[in-house]
């Protein structure tokens, strides 16, 4: 059973709470948690908070170990967990301070059709994605990379799908890091993360991936909203998957590297999954060499499934996907780490910036964004659980200031998966869904629909108004699903 | 004594192994895990499939080695698309483990698997001896 967090808790205001560095001796900075009253009493009946703790002992975190409002117990890492490090100070990088789905992430895309558009059209549309999209456990797709053509995905990232015709040009634009991290290093990638990565280019996955049809319900800022294509009443599309068997293997690979050097190092972190290795020690540097191939390769794996589902839109609608104006709007990465400039001590450094469960949340002007959104701010993609709401959010000033530019990433779990099972026992949610809010929901893997129903969830609009309201980002739109695919 | 159970974790899957041997635990970890990928069981009816199995570390530390047993089962069910029923573990010392797997050959999309496992963790990894034999809980991310 999880057991409440027993150390010292100091209410800072009503967002922010902080764990103070004396709670335990080993603790290098203290621990900073976004939350309200309502969020925190499970947050504090969680182990997060423990988790929280034990990334404040990783040599050269700067600052804070930080928690999102969406925080959950997960493994080394808090689920929902920022920490950045400073390398010039023995900073260090921790595989488990990104997880083993490398660059798991959303993308948002938008459409000219409305509500009214798919009266009639959304079973045949739901299914029809549904038998054209791979899910589910191990699954793998239509879309082939010969070796050749992995190790070009691995270095040039979502480029490589719209070589291949998987889209447009503008796509890359509106993608995190154009949809390619620079310094993926395809040697330090072992034959087993290769064997795993291919022939799922183009596969959902299974879990708590998914690819949704929304519809927008709530506009919050009308020139955001406006700025990013996105109106009352839109049909849009949401799509939740990562790396694959590919980025498992890399975690896999190097949290075992480094889980024997760390005495080389002299590191003493309280969990294993917690290894680590100095940012610029040789171990250090070929996890990051790595993880980029593993980044690159998850968003040419969205960049895919998009393509995939853009085909099937023109089938139902026979139509286009230009026509129905199916642009992304956005493409966000919630587990990855990233060398990013940040202020640190009133000097700017470069940073190692960990996000699990997390998102990069840049502020208006930031050089990095589309030059369309320079004003409004990066896009954020939040996913609620698939009963309720999805949030669209734009970065703010806050977050470069306090957060090392993050936000929160969802909902974040509330119940375990046995305890969602026997929550929902001898119910049937996918038909709940459909008498209740009319949403029509599909899965391949049994366990999915249990272990994923609204109430394994936290309130995602509490975990929203918190980061609105602690000035991490704020809020521009709120979509209702319409149609799940669950892998 | 259970060989395995499952345990509550927030976001991904834990069971409790025990043994009352080393080599029973390590047996029935494993036995935990494909649980965790079929649940109730496996209906595949595939052709029979036989493994030999073969983790070198050169550590006394049997949770490495626990993590790299039960990591070099899930690639192979990954790769070979085989479910394992049944170890049989030959050796287990600070060289490594040595065993034999058997299982079913599958089809992932028809055997109607429960959930798919990304990693075996080293989260809170201990593996604790008592009166009745060793214990160990593992998480998986999932």
């Amino acid at each position: 059973m999880a057991q409440a967090f027993e150390g010292k808790l100091e209410k800072l205001d009503h967002f922010r709470w902080k764990i103070p560095q004396t709670y335990k001796s080993g603790m290098k900075v203290p621990g900073l948690i976004y939350a309200n009253e309502s969020l925190l009493p499970g947050i504090l009946n969680d182990k997060a908070l423990e988790q929280v703790t034990n990334v404040a002992y990783l040599p050269g975190i700067v600052k804070y170990s930080l928690a999102m409002p969406d925080i959950h117990w997960g493994y080394g890492f808090s689920i929902g967990g920022v920490a950045a490090t400073d390398p010039e100070n023995q900073g260090v990088i921790s595989p488990g301070g990104v997880g083993y789905d490398i660059n798991c992430g959303v993308r948002l895309v938008r459409s000219d059709l409305v509500l009214e558009d798919l009266r009639h059209r959304l079973e045949a549309l739901v299914n029809s994605l549904f038998n054209s999209i791979p899910s589910g456990v191990g699954s793998s797709g239509d879309i082939r990379a010969s070796a050749r053509d992995e190790e070009e995905i691995f270095l040039k990232g979502a480029g490589w799908a719209i070589k291949k015709g998987y889209g447009a040009k503008e796509d890359l634009e509106f993608t995190e890091d154009k949809g390619s991290i620079e310094g993926a290093d395809p040697s330090k990638v072992s034959k087993r993360a290769y064997e795993r990565g291919k022939d799922q280019s183009g596969t959902l996955g299974s879990g708590n991936h998914f690819l949704e049809i929304q519809v927008v319900d709530e506009i919050y800022d009308e020139r955001k909203a406006s700025a990013f294509g996105l109106f009352k009443g839109q049909v849009t599309m949401m799509i939740h998957s990562g790396s694959r068997g590919l980025g498992y293997q890399i975690c896999d690979d190097y949290v075992k590297s480094m889980v024997n050097c760390l005495g080389k190092y002299g590191i003493n972190v309280p969990d294993r999954q917690l290894a680590c290795a100095p940012v610029h020690s040789p171990e250090g540097k070929a996890y990051l060499g790595g993880m980029k191939c593993a980044a690159n390769y998850a968003w040419t794996n969205r960049q895919c499934l998009m393509h995939l589902a853009r085909n099937v839109f023109e089938k139902v609608f026979n139509k286009s996907w230009n026509a129905l104006g199916l642009r992304l709007v956005y493409d966000v990465a919630h587990n990855i780490a990233k060398m990013e400039k940040h202020k640190s001590e009133g000097k700017e450094k470069l940073l190692c910036v960990h996000r699990k469960g997390a998102t990069r949340a840049f502020p208006p002007g930031h050089p990095d964004l589309p030059g369309p959104y320079k004003e409004a701010g990066q896009p954020v993609l939040i996913p609620g659980d698939m009963g309720t709401f999805s949030y669209v959010l734009a970065g703010s000033n806050g977050s470069m200031e306090e957060t090392f530019g993050s936000t929160c990433h969802g909902a974040g779990r509330r119940l375990s998966r046995s305890s969602a099972i026997k929550a929902c026992h001898g119910r049937q949610i996918d038909k709940e869904l459909f008498n209740k809010s009319g949403i029509i929901v599909r899965s391949k893997t049994r366990g999915a629909l249990a272990e994923e129903a609204p109430e394994a969830y936290k309130n995602v609009n509490e975990v929203v108004d918190v980061v609105h309201g602690a000035g991490l980002s704020t809020k521009v739109a709120r979509m209702r699903p319409l149609g799940v695919i669950k892998g | 004594m259970k060989p395995f159970e499952f345990i509550n974790h927030t976001a991904d899957v834990g069971i409790k192994a025990r043994g009352s041997t080393l080599t029973e635990l390590f047996e029935n970890a494993a036995r935990g895990m494909f649980a965790v990928i079929a649940r109730e069981g496996c209906d595949a009816k595939g052709s029979k499939a036989e493994k030999s199995i073969e983790v070198c570390k050169n550590s006394d530390n049997f949770e490495e080695t626990l993590v790299g047993w039960l990591s070099e089962l899930l690639y192979i069910f990954n790769r070979e698309k085989i479910y394992f029923n049944d170890f049989k573990i030959l050796s287990l010392n600070d060289g490594g483990i040595k065993a034999e797997a058997t299982g079913v050959n599958i089809d992932l999309y028809q055997s109607s698997l429960y959930t798919e496992i990304k990693a075996v963790t080293f989260h809170n990894l201990k593996i604790e001896e008592d009166v009745d034999g060793f214990s160990c809980t593992i998480i998986f991310d999932v």
